[in-house]
């Protein structure tokens, strides 16, 4: 099973487990004892209590794309330090099983995915040849899913105040994108130069930048009363 | 009719935007303090428009509303909205790896 140019080319080598011929054998020890299960339950908890994850299911449900936990999440096995991905081609959220050891950073990765997965649902996203919709779909999952909050922010030792979310959301994108694409750094700032205005004002489905969870309750109540809101404007 | 959102909501909304927390994400974000006043007027005109039904609060409050909705659209799309969902988006997994059985 070697690896061919394509899958370096779009990132897949992030993702071994993903190219693998024979699935895995999983045995009741691996999933009482491993990282396994613990991203899944990690991740249901994610599911069921984080307003985020709440509002973009709920949104994603009603456009047309209902997510089920066991087709469209895989707890996997990852290379370096990447936390998670979005894989077009399958439908499916990856989650780093092996990176993510906190329900908090696990909240934020299934937020950031579920942006990305909402994106491809309700827009034509040329995931593998465009990079302006590769760059906006970061810019906007860095930009709304607290991926840049002030505390992440000042964790990574990034000290900024003053607008410093919007450096941090440029800076995330360019990350993102050089990490699954062969582009150089100053092509890489360029794309998401030209993008960012439009993306980082593109707030669906949350109608604002959620800074934290109260936010982002806010958001989740706005949008569960949308039917009302829309038939008395 | 009734107002687009309950008059609690436009209370709490006014409360979190005026908040310190709020305050400070905004500055961290945009640079400057955020404009709270419009929730205020809207809960006004909310309490006006379901206890005395008058029409200037109802018409000011819907105004307000929709041009809320208007800034939010304040962009140019980079991508074309879909009419329809992706067609594989439930499609089994099992199918993919039938090639080489």
């Amino acid at each position: 099973m070697g690896q061919t140019k394509q899958d370096e080319e779009y990132g897949y080598d992030l993702f071994p487990e993903r190219n693998a011929r024979k699935p895995t054998q999983i045995t009741i020890r691996d999933s009482l004892f491993t990282f396994r299960n613990k991203c899944q339950v990690m991740l249901t908890f994610a599911m069921e209590t984080s307003p985020y994850a709440k509002l973009l299911l709920s949104a994603m449900k009603n456009s047309g794309c209902k997510v089920f936990k066991d087709r469209h999440f895989s707890c996997e096995d990852c290379d370096g330090t990447v936390s998670g991905g979005f894989d077009a081609a399958s439908s499916q959220i990856v989650l780093c099983q092996n990176n993510i050891h906190q329900q908090a950073h696990m909240n934020r990765v299934v937020t950031h995915e579920l942006i990305h997965a909402f994106d491809h649902c309700r827009a034509h996203v040329n995931w593998f040849n465009n990079f302006r919709h590769l760059a906006c779909s970061e810019i906007r999952a860095a930009n709304l899913s607290g991926d840049c909050s002030f505390n992440n922010e000042v964790s990574r030792f990034n000290f900024g105040l003053k607008e410093h979310h919007q450096q941090c959301v440029r800076g995330r994108a360019v990350r993102s994108i050089l990490a699954v694409r062969k582009v150089s750094l100053e092509e890489a700032q360029k794309i998401v130069g030209e993008v960012f205005d439009s993306c980082f004002n593109d707030h669906a489905p949350f109608g604002r930048i959620p800074h934290g969870n109260k936010d982002a309750k806010f958001a989740y109540r706005e949008y569960m009363n949308r039917d009302r809101y829309y038939m008395n404007l | 009719m009734q107002p687009p959102r309950t008059c609690e909501d436009y209370l709490s909304e006014f409360r979190h935007c005026k908040s310190f927390r709020n305050r400070f994400h905004h500055y961290y974000t945009y640079g400057t303090a955020p404009s709270c006043q419009q929730w205020k007027a809207d809960y006004h005109n909310c309490s006006e428009w379901e206890r005395h039904k008058l029409t200037e609060a109802k018409d000011a409050l819907q105004k307000s509303e929709r041009r809320r909705l208007e800034e939010q659209k304040n962009f140019t799309p980079v991508w074309k909205l879909r009419q329809a969902p992706p067609g594989d988006w439930h499609r089994p997994l099992d199918q993919e790896t039938q090639q080489d059985s």
